[in-house]
């Protein structure tokens, strides 16, 4: 019985509770494009905050004259084009793509690019540079004798003569 | 391990980029410069601060040259620029070739009135915006900005903040006409 009844209220939620979303994002046409238009709006007095979601008293009354161009059958680009003859690029949230504005869409891509290639480029370089022959030093000469082939008696020699020279050094 | 080049490409990166820091942090977030200036000023027609039943219209003063001031008695720099604007007001009646209208916006009618009666009237207009519809047309984001108008009704300057002791030597004269003391220019000013 407990369980047949713990059914019918899970049964029922999953039927009601997108019901009571949909009442609850039953939103105002009007006030939806207030928002859409309010959100890629920068709020003048704040930084980087779109209107929408600015508690300052312009951007309210920013809002406000949003509210009665919609309602005067204002398209969203005439809107915005409104706020843009007043306050310029600046009132934009997101630069706009055109003349000058360019340059900030491309240039992440354009660095990104260039620098791929000088890594590219840095990389085939050290790769194809032969290896460097520092002579070892003192501390790691046994091991390197224990472990490495015999070298040439040439260079041994001189690795010993260098040795005993250092040797010297280290005993005066 | 790098090359000399590498090691010149990676310094003129680092410098390139602190440089353009140091720029950025030389703007002022708050000076926005205004699309308005060398256009045709937005007209308005306001009931007036003092007396509701007139009207303030920019267009009555069609003709002259205009300094239009936004301000508000929430302002503290409207305080500061109160005094100047006041000397300003007595100079443009005896020159009598350019005017000054205020605008006091985002205020109450009774906030905007005493704060002519504490600081001292000008004795030119005010219009009222309350809802600071003719600021947000004027592009205004703050006070105290001020708009020279021109006599054919185009904006020609934009000053962000309050007007100082000598603003109408440096700034206004050169566009009246009068001796500049640096060359008139057409944009921003600020103090």
């Amino acid at each position: 019985m407990k369980r047949s009844l713990m059914s019918i209220l899970l049964l029922a939620a999953w039927l009601f509770v997108p019901l009571l979303h949909a009442a609850t994002t039953d939103e105002d046409p009007t006030e939806a494009k207030v928002r859409e238009i309010g959100k890629t709006l920068r709020c003048a007095v704040c930084q980087n905050q779109p209107i929408y979601e600015s508690n300052s008293d312009l951007a309210k009354d920013m809002l406000a004259i949003i509210r009665e161009k919609v309602q005067a059958g204002e398209s969203p680009e005439e809107i915005k084009s409104y706020f843009h003859q007043r306050y310029g690029d600046y009132i934009y949230l997101e630069p706009t793509q055109t003349g000058s504005n360019m340059i900030l869409w491309a240039a992440p891509f354009v660095g990104l690019l260039v620098g791929g290639l000088v890594l590219a480029a840095a990389l085939r370089r050290w790769r194809r540079a032969p290896p460097s022959k520092a002579s070892p030093s003192v501390e790691s000469v046994s091991s390197i004798q224990a472990v490495d082939p015999p070298q040439p008696s040439s260079d041994k020699e001189a690795l010993q003569a260098r040795i005993q020279k250092e040797m010297a050094q280290l005993d005066q | 391990m790098f090359t000399s080049f590498w090691k010149w490409a990676l310094l003129g990166v680092i410098f390139a980029i602190l440089l353009l820091m140091a720029l950025g942090l030389g703007n002022n977030p708050r000076d926005i410069p205004s699309p308005l200036v060398n256009r045709l000023a937005p007209v308005f027609d306001a009931e007036s601060l003092q007396d509701p039943k007139k009207r303030v219209r920019l267009a009555d003063y069609r003709g002259k040259w205009v300094v239009v001031n936004f301000w508000g008695s929430w302002c503290g720099s409207c305080v500061v620029e109160h005094r100047d604007l006041i000397q300003l007001a007595m100079r443009a009646r005896v020159r009598g070739d350019f005017a000054i209208i205020g605008i006091d916006f985002r205020d109450t009618r009774e906030g905007g009135l005493s704060f002519l009666r504490r600081y001292g009237n000008p004795g030119y207009l005010h219009a009222f915006d309350t809802r600071q519809k003719i600021a947000i047309d004027w592009g205004v984001y703050g006070a105290p900005e001020s708009f020279l108008i021109d006599p054919e009704g185009m904006i020609r300057l934009k000053h962000t903040g309050p007007i100082y002791k000598g603003w109408f030597e440096k700034v206004l004269l050169p566009h009246l006409g009068g001796k500049a003391a640096t060359t008139p220019a057409a944009g921003e000013s600020t103090p």
